[in-house]
């Protein structure tokens, strides 16, 4: 018998379990086949608290949730999606044409967003919670990723590039750089992948012209 | 002049003719102050009779401030009031008293009413509409002083009115003379029932106003308080009466507010407007104790008054078997209470939706909204109407406030950097309409950093270069 197949007949022993086929929860297509390949489970979770770490604000980190915030607006029981403390307002007109449901988005700003994240979270009432946080402790994290677990909610938490060196408790955590024509997604942190690196071409972005 | 004394029980000899029989049992509908079976003679009327036509909301007016004087007030379109007012009169002295007291409350709300009292409804108003202020106490009375009045005083149709007159038939008295029989064929049953009424022959039946209902209930503090944390507690049973009192009627708010009151300073008001109408009195308190901590207090606190809005019908909502969700949960019910704690703690403002609006300049293409409504569930998803077009034209995904003008070299816009222009121009231009005519020429464009932006192009003289969008 082979080292491998001794090696392989001993991890079939019930009491092991692998990091790598911890069952996953729920997940949501992220619209991206890339991208799906690289999340575990082969989507956005569910339920839980994301980190996306942008280089630049604008480098391409809605976009890449675009198509999951159309698939849970427009289902038949969709519940809402907030955007907490936005930088701008987002612009209606490409959210509609993006496909998502606008009477199921409400803006939310104000002086705590930080308290309003956590309570969008946790009522419930919410599939999907878009925060911008410029300062967020490794235990208010925390305390948001529970509060997703309670409401069953993604909240996507959108960071500075710098927040990378801080330990964090969310489940996911991508590092986001824009490319001239899509975007570079290192997973920095997931449950049961290996960290690594793809590139993402916008579908849409099609150079016509060299300027 | 004869005195007729109309009975139930058997008309007196004087009395006309009484072919039919008078009604013997009348169903009583909710809310009458009249029973079939209390003669006439335990009841007393004042009709408040208006010179002229009120609209409704005055006529309620003057009928909420005569429930000082009788809980049973009813409306007499389009210009009288009428007052049961047999059980307060000795409250107010007499039927004079009682004349004085409203007469001071007419005058406040700048009326000039003729008052008259009868035991019957309807001859109280004869009277006041014949402009005679007279108090007739008696039943025996009644139609004796009734008879000279005319016949106009009843309102009957005017064809009515024109067919008495020709046999000559001008007085009640008159009237009332005639037999019942052939009167009810000639002139109308109904009429015939006006007259019975008048006599008190038969109970007419009036629907009292009911003035609205309101929470509004004060607790004085035992001490002076400053902490927010023991002014929430002293507010605690006043909310859970506040959930009683609306249990109890089946009812909801939409609105509450909280006055503080203080040793000095004019009160502290703290008003709560919620999205959803609610009974649940821990809620209201809850959200009272986040409105309460933003608020800054001038003074230690004395008393507490809670003072809710209308009521509004309230039907407690289903509870799901699933949790909201999960597969086969609806959209749930947690909406409006989030929506009410974030408001309660971060101002009415701070939840905004988003709309689309039909323009084709991106500045007007959409609006900022309340938030948008709370509905359980829908039936099919929405198909976005614009996703072609879209397609065609791209759209960032943040639109700047306003356009930010850009930097230029050798005819290209500059943004931290030199930006790469993608794609050809998108021409959009017009708008005279409003003031805000514009005329550019939209690119996407990518920065150093590989961003994608929005830019355009003046197409007027200086050819500046502006930001306008983020692709994000």
């Amino acid at each position: 018998m082979g080292r491998g197949a001794t090696l392989a007949r001993l991890l079939e022993h019930p009491a092991i379990w692998r990091g790598r086929s911890a069952a996953p929860g729920q997940v949501l297509s992220s619209g991206f086949v890339e991208l799906d390949e690289q999340l575990p489970g082969k989507g956005w979770p569910r339920t839980g608290l994301i980190e996306i770490l942008a280089a630049r604000f604008g480098s391409g980190e809605l976009s890449l949730l675009l198509p999951a915030l159309a698939a849970l607006t427009c289902a038949a029981t969709a519940r809402w999606c907030v955007w907490v403390a936005p930088p701008l307002t987002p612009f209606a007109p490409a959210l509609a044409a993006g496909g998502v449901a606008l009477d199921r988005v409400a803006v939310v700003r104000g002086a705590r967003p930080l308290w309003a994240f956590e309570q969008a979270l946790g009522s419930g009432a919410c599939d999907a919670v878009l925060a911008w946080l410029h300062q967020a402790k490794s235990r208010e994290i925390r305390r948001l990723q529970l509060a997703a677990e309670r409401g069953r909610t993604l909240g996507v938490l959108f960071r500075p590039r710098a927040a990378a060196r801080q330990a964090s408790p969310a489940v996911l955590r991508l590092g986001l750089e824009a490319l001239p024509a899509g975007v570079r997604i290192a997973v920095l942190k997931a449950r049961g992948v290996t960290r690594g690196t793809i590139e993402l071409e916008w579908p849409d972005g099609r150079p016509l012209r060299r300027g | 002049m004869a005195v007729i004394r109309p009975r139930p029980s058997g008309p007196s000899r004087r009395t006309p003719v009484a072919s039919l029989p008078a009604p013997l049992t009348v169903s009583i509908p909710a809310g009458a102050t009249d029973s079939a079976g209390s003669p006439a003679a335990h009841r007393l009327w004042m009709a408040v009779q208006l010179p002229e036509a009120q609209e409704l909301k005055e006529l309620q007016r003057l009928a909420l401030c005569a429930q000082r004087f009788t809980p049973r007030v009813s409306l007499e379109l389009p210009d009288a009031v009428l007052l049961e007012v047999r059980g307060s009169l000795h409250l107010f002295a007499g039927v004079e008293g009682m004349r004085r007291a409203l007469g001071a409350e007419c005058r406040r709300l700048k009326l000039q009413p003729v008052l008259a009292f009868a035991p019957t409804p309807l001859a109280a108003l004869a009277f006041a509409r014949a402009g005679k202020p007279r108090a007739i106490l008696d039943v025996a009375q009644l139609v004796g002083q009734l008879a000279p009045l005319p016949l106009a005083t009843l309102r009957w149709p005017e064809a009515v009115l024109e067919r008495l007159e020709r046999v000559g038939v001008r007085a009640i008295g008159a009237a009332l003379r005639l037999p019942r029989g052939g009167f009810a064929r000639r002139f109308g049953a109904a009429q015939l029932a006006s007259l019975d009424a008048l006599t008190g022959r038969m109970p007419d039946l009036r629907t009292a106003v009911k003035a609205p209902e309101r929470f509004r209930r004060c607790c004085e503090l035992g001490c002076e308080l400053t902490s927010r944390s023991a002014i929430v507690a002293a507010l605690a049973p006043l909310c859970a009466a506040l959930g009683r009192f609306l249990t109890a009627r089946q009812s909801g708010i939409m609105q509450l507010e909280c006055r503080l009151t203080h040793r000095h300073a004019p009160p502290t008001r703290c008003v709560l407007r919620l999205a959803a109408p609610t009974a649940d009195g821990e809620r209201l308190a809850e959200l009272l104790a986040g409105r309460l901590e933003a608020l800054s207090l001038p003074e230690p606190v004395r008393a507490c008054e809670l003072r809710s809005g209308r009521l509004l019908p309230f039907a407690p909502e289903r509870r799901s078997l699933w949790q909201p969700g999960e597969q086969g949960g609806s959209a749930g019910s947690e909406a409006p209470g989030l929506i009410e704690r974030l408001r309660a703690h971060l101002g009415p403002e701070a939840v905004e939706g988003l709309a689309l609006l039909p323009a084709h300049r991106p500045e007007c293409a959409w609006a900022v909204t309340g938030p948008p409504p709370v509905r359980a569930n829908r039936r099919a998803a929405p198909e976005s109407d614009n996703a072609g077009a879209a397609r065609a034209a791209p759209r960032p995904l943040w639109l700047l406030p306003v356009p930010e003008p850009l930097s230029m070299r050798d005819g290209l816009p500059r943004h931290r950097g030199a930006l790469r222009l993608l794609t050809d121009p998108e021409r959009i231009e017009s708008g005279w309409w409003d003031g805000r005519d514009v005329a550019r020429d939209y690119y996407v464009a990518v920065d150093e950093d590989g961003v994608r932006l929005w830019v355009f192009r003046e197409r007027a003289a200086p050819h500046q270069w502006f930001l306008h969008g983020v692709f994000g």
